[in-house]
């Protein structure tokens, strides 16, 4: 008898779900900057923002995005695009280790570099000020650089009185009122049912309230995985979570649109830590081949793990 | 039309008015002549003379400030008359019987009025000298006798240091300004302690603060009042985060001006304040003005002027620039700069003074990264000399030279060279305060180290006695003792009294 084939792995690479961005990579990688822009310029404005977040993850940009800014300081997308690129400069010296494991001199550097991110930032913010992308990044700056809960929470409004269902800077908002920046959980708990209770059906938003269990879950309950499933699985988190589904991922007016992958892929997390193994199956299959990093790297490598859940979930194939 | 004239040898400015007559005196002197020593001297001066019209139902005041001092009275002519020569009469002879009391008056003046944040951003500004002086209290006042007061008024409460407005008809008959000759007396130059700017330094938690000294002018002043108005939208209307907003501008006689601008804050607000104001300074320094904002404030301030005008109250300001030497401006010349202003000139304006900025954030909020460099509250050097341990480690290491003192703790020291010694305030049990002219303050507590007292009298030495305050008795509660037992360093409360790194009062 052959050996069984291997599990097939589920393609993480955002890229693969959004065309998009190999399109801006492509321009950002050939120094195209009209091609950018039209890349960007074309894109929702929740899509707009996660593509300038690409920028955090690639290198040697810096020169280019800076050429760009001084032919004209009033490109907001290359604002964007910069800050998040040496806001991820500045995250890749850091390390995602807690801080209390990361050596002072990684620390000052790390701050010295957000701070040269921030004031671009606050330079693109003063002449784009009505540019979601820009105030995203700076919800992290804000965090990175511990500027206090109400200058977070006055940046979130600031952007919220732009687009107020604007996911990549409400995740942005959300972390900084957990625990480990700072917040309580009250406060994280309260902001994601707030917000989700304020989108409209089949939107992003209510991915939040799976977000904030997930993040309760593991910073409380994330080394047993008895603790953690009881945590999930007990009544009110468990409606919760089945609510802010309906109202999204599993609402007949979801569109796949950008982040669409993310948001079910983070409500498959949740429920198949709760072991509810058919909800988990259904957004498995939804998913087919896509999948994402995060949240999935809490529990480990994603990929293999992944494959795991879904496996025992039994859906979405082996 | 402002009419120039004489009285008395005094220049006089007269104009006419719509409103009830009024007349000022006004002196080119005010704190920042003061040596720290002598801080409140002008002050105490002001009251003295006014003295005399005790509570008379007048219409009258006095007020001292950085650069002037004035004698001001609103009323019937005659009235005028006997304001400004009994004003005059006093200062030629001051009631001296009275110096007790209004010590005591001042004292309680300053004790119940809070220190304002532009008084605390002066001194963090220009240090503990001319400029910075507004940021001290008024230690003068415990030590000056009748001779310090009669040899400060012959040189600055004199003919020739002196302008004379009336908004009125014409010089009263009667009027009889019977001043001692004397010459004028030059506004000092501002120093600054700030070697890098934009700067900030830690302030109150329930306030922001922000000022910068740009070219006087017009264009300045509109910015002070477009910087108002993006304040109070951002963080009042849009962001509910402060209630009161102000803008200040106040000319200064080198050609300068000083634009400060306040924000307060709710403590569970502060840092969102401190991030809206910096935001609001960004777009400024970027030039992002509205042309209508600049119309709309310039023309507030015509209206303004011309009813300041008509009412003598350009007088003032014109009698400041005729002391300090400044051409005087008419009406329409000052329109005429007005009107103008335009938005680039706003934007250079804001760009130049984002650039000077000097910033007091709430509580203890850093700014380094919104591009403020933190202002110096150390000293960069330590000074030469012996080297005093204090008793049982109670207190930070004293080191005693021929130039000067220094206090080190950990890796941090300040130091006061005699040479550049402000004041020193001496307490009758030995205890001392050293303020250097960057207000960088040396604490000894003699009781902390051994042949402590012994170390305060060399230091006294070779201090310039002009620069000792000699302060008023304090609660033996109050003076710091070292530890009882070796074993008890005790260190807390009275290290941290002790070693005071942060200048101010």
């Amino acid at each position: 008898m052959l050996p069984a084939m291997p599990p097939r792995q589920p393609v993480l690479d955002p890229a693969a779900a959004y065309p998009r961005i190999n399109a801006l990579r492509t321009a950002l990688d050939s120094g195209d900057w009209p091609e950018c822009r039209s890349v960007l310029d074309a894109a929702e404005p929740v899509e707009r923002t996660e593509l300038t977040m690409i920028a955090f993850g690639e290198t040697g940009l810096e020169t280019f995005l800076r050429g760009v800014l001084t032919g004209d300081p009033g490109d907001g997308a290359a604002g964007a695009l910069l800050g998040q690129h040496l806001i991820g400069a500045a995250w890749r010296i850091r390390t995602a280790a807690r801080s209390e494991q990361v050596s002072r001199e990684r620390l000052a550097a790390f701050t010295e570099g957000l701070e040269v991110a921030e004031r671009l930032l606050v330079d693109a913010a003063a002449r784009s000020p009505h540019d979601p992308a820009i105030w995203t990044a700076r919800l992290i700056t804000a965090r990175g650089l511990r500027l206090g809960r109400s200058e977070a929470r006055r940046r979130y409004d600031r952007l919220a009185a732009i687009d107020p269902h604007h996911l990549p800077g409400q995740w942005q908002f959300l972390q900084q009122l957990c625990p480990k920046s700072g917040g309580v959980w009250a406060l994280a708990h309260t902001f994601a049912g707030e917000t989700a209770a304020a989108a409209p059906p089949g939107s992003f938003d209510p991915v939040l309230v799976a977000e904030a269990h997930l993040e309760h879950w593991l910073e409380e309950h994330g080394r047993s995985a008895a603790a953690g499933r009881r945590y999930l699985s007990a009544g009110p988190v468990r409606d919760e979570l089945n609510e802010a589904a309906d109202r999204s991922v599993r609402h007949p007016a979801f569109r796949r649109t950008h982040g669409w992958v993310r948001v079910t892929s983070t409500f498959a997390m949740a429920f198949a830590l709760l072991d509810d193994r058919p909800a988990a199956a259904a957004l498995f299959t939804a998913l087919g081949d896509l999948g994402s990093d995060r949240p999935w790297d809490y529990l480990g490598d994603p990929g293999p793990t992944i494959v795991k859940y879904r496996k025992r979930a039994g859906g979405g194939g082996t | 039309m402002i009419i120039r004239q004489e009285v008395d040898g005094i220049p006089a400015l007269i104009a006419p008015t719509n409103g009830p007559m009024h007349a000022g005196l006004a002196f080119r002197v005010g704190f920042a002549d003061e040596p720290l020593a002598r801080r409140g001297i002008t002050h105490l001066i002001e009251h003295l003379a006014l003295y005399s019209f005790g509570v008379a139902d007048y219409h009258y005041n006095g007020a001292t400030g950085v650069e002037h001092t004035y004698f001001h009275m609103q009323g019937a002519e005659a009235d005028i008359v006997a304001f400004l020569n009994g004003v005059c009469s006093g200062l030629r002879d001051l009631p001296m019987h009275r110096l007790p009391v209004e010590k005591e008056i001042l004292r309680t003046e300053e004790s119940s009025r809070g220190e304002s944040p532009a008084e605390r951003l002066a001194l963090w500004r220009h240090g503990a000298r001319d400029h910075g002086m507004p940021g001290y209290p008024e230690w003068g006042l415990h030590g000056l006798t009748p001779d310090d007061l009669r040899s400060w008024v012959a040189r600055y409460f004199n003919r020739g240091n002196a302008v004379l407005w009336i908004a009125g008809p014409g010089v009263p008959a009667g009027l009889r300004l019977d001043l001692p000759d004397g010459t004028r007396q030059v506004v000092p130059a501002p120093s600054s302690t700030l070697p890098v700017r934009p700067a900030y330094f830690t302030g109150d938690s329930n306030v922001v603060a922000w000022d910068a000294v740009v070219k006087r002018g017009a264009a300045a002043a509109v910015f002070a009042d477009v910087l108002k108005r993006m304040m109070f939208r951002s963080l009042r209307q849009e962001g509910g985060l402060s209630y009161n907003v102000l803008t200040d501008y106040t000319p200064r006689a080198d050609g300068r001006a000083v634009i400060m601008a306040v924000a307060d804050a709710l403590p569970e607000k502060q840092d969102a304040v401190l991030g809206g104001f910096v935001d609001v300074l960004a777009a400024a320094r970027l030039g992002m003005i509205d042309e209508s904002e600049v119309t709309a404030v310039v023309n507030q301030r015509r209206d303004e002027m011309r009813h300041a005008d008509a009412a003598g109250g350009r007088l003032p300001g014109q009698a400041f620039n005729l002391l300090d030497g400044r051409p005087l401006q008419s009406l329409e010349e000052a329109l005429a700069e007005l009107d103008a202003v335009t938005r680039g000139d706003v934007a250079a304006i804001a760009a130049d003074a984002c650039a000077d900025g000097l910033l007091m954030t709430p509580g203890d909020n850093e700014a380094d990264w919104a591009g403020f460099a933190e202002a110096p509250s150390e000293s960069e050097n330590l000074v030469d000399g012996i080297v005093y341990r204090s008793i049982g480690d109670s207190a930070p290491r004293l080191t005693a030279g021929e130039k000067g003192l220094s206090m080190t703790r950990m890796n941090s020291a300040v130091t006061v060279l005699f040479d550049e010694c402000a004041a020193v305030l001496a307490w009758p049990d030995g205890g001392r305060i050293f303020i250097g002219n960057d207000a960088v303050q040396v604490r000894v507590e003699p009781a902390l180290y051994p042949d402590g007292h012994a170390v305060v009298v060399a230091l006294d030495a070779r201090v310039r006695p002009e620069l000792r305050v000699t302060m008023p008795p304090r609660d033996p509660e109050r003076i710091p003792r070292p530890p009882a037992s070796t074993t008890d360093t005790g260190s807390g409360s009275a290290l941290s009294r002790v070693f005071r790194r942060i200048r101010g009062r």
